[in-house]
């Protein structure tokens, strides 16, 4: 690995929920310094359980996520500049993504999704996706210019729940779903896998990423790398369109 | 999910559901696509509302193709995973 690069690279963490609290230590402790966090949210006492740098007095004044976990890695680093930002990453100025060098997406819904992937692809950025529901997690790398995204991998039940939040709270309030909370031994795997292949991209090893997807499967103790192939007619990669002329329904915001 | 109609031939295929280790084996046409096969499966199972693929060996297969542009053939086993989005 090659610490000099890592301590430089400006990183873009958006979402600062379970899974950012992880990839949040994970960076910090793995020498990374330069990272933007970008959250919407307020800490709420239901996040307790699952978010290292989260305490009830940060729940009870109803502190912004991004705010406590930058504070948090300044006191695991007092080497580390990180920057938060509260508010929807659909709504930061486009130059966001091209101001970093990679972005790791810690999201919980699907649009935000894509529009992190989107803006990763269009800008060059290696864009690493991680996800959980209970003991599943999967983490996707896209490597712009070449590969698939992680829209390629969508299908029309992504579309279906696209505005959905799966927060680590649990399943959207909204639609009455079950509740089904991050599980913090997944979102740990989850954290460390991406975090592993974020300190690959930027010590110049892509060689070494990931190709496409990782998936776990803590009920079954089963992990293993699947092949998600390039979708022509995926909105995100330069021609867009497929020999059938048809487009996914659902476009970047 | 289909029967012979049209002119097309139906061919079995068979649904694993990863989280329970049950399967199903659908009748279907090659002009299918996994899309429906994908919620197909996730109705027969009462799947909760979510994002689910279908993948076969360690490749995922593409919503919009058909059976025959994903180079199915009858007796071929697909699995149903859900795709995580929680964060």
């Amino acid at each position: 690995m090659d610490l000099v690069s890592i301590s430089g690279a400006k990183v873009l963490m958006i979402g600062a929920g379970a899974l950012g609290n992880e990839v949040a230590k994970d960076l910090v402790l793995s020498g990374f310094r330069k990272v933007t966090i970008v959250d919407m949210d307020h800490v709420v006492g239901s996040n307790l359980n699952r978010c290292l740098f989260f305490s009830r007095e940060d729940a009870r004044q109803g502190r912004k996520k991004a705010e406590v976990v930058a504070e948090g890695m300044r006191v695991l680093s007092a080497d580390a500049r990180p920057r938060p930002i509260t508010g929807r990453v659909q709504d930061q100025p486009g130059r966001l993504f091209s101001d970093h060098d990679i972005v790791l997406g810690c999201l919980d819904n699907i649009e935000a999704r894509i529009h992190a992937n989107a803006h990763s692809y269009s800008t060059g950025k290696v864009y690493i996706d991680g996800g959980m529901d209970g003991m599943l997690g999967k983490v996707m790398v896209a490597r712009p210019p070449k590969g698939a995204c992680l829209q390629c991998g969508m299908n029309r039940t992504h579309a279906k729940i696209a505005s959905m939040r799966f927060s680590c709270t649990g399943r959207d309030v909204v639609f009455h779903e079950p509740k089904l909370a991050a599980e913090i031994t997944t979102t740990s795997i989850v954290s460390a896998v991406m975090v592993r292949e974020a300190l690959k991209a930027v010590s110049g090893h892509p060689e070494m990423l990931l190709n496409n997807a990782f998936y776990y499967d803590g009920r079954r103790n089963l992990s293993e790398e699947m092949e998600i192939p390039l979708d022509p007619e995926c909105p995100v990669h330069p021609r867009g369109r497929g020999a059938t002329g048809k487009r996914k329904r659902f476009k970047s915001t | 999910m289909s029967s012979i109609s049209g002119g097309f031939l139906p061919v079995r295929i068979k649904v694993k559901n990863a989280e329970t280790g049950a399967s199903v084996e659908m009748e279907l046409e090659m002009e299918n696509t996994i899309d429906e096969v994908i919620e197909s499966a996730a109705t027969f199972w009462s799947k909760d509302m979510g994002a689910y693929v279908l993948r076969k060996g360690k490749k995922v297969l593409r919503g919009g193709n058909s059976l025959k542009d994903a180079g199915l053939r009858a007796d071929d086993v697909l699995e149903l995973i859900p795709d995580p989005e929680g964060g």
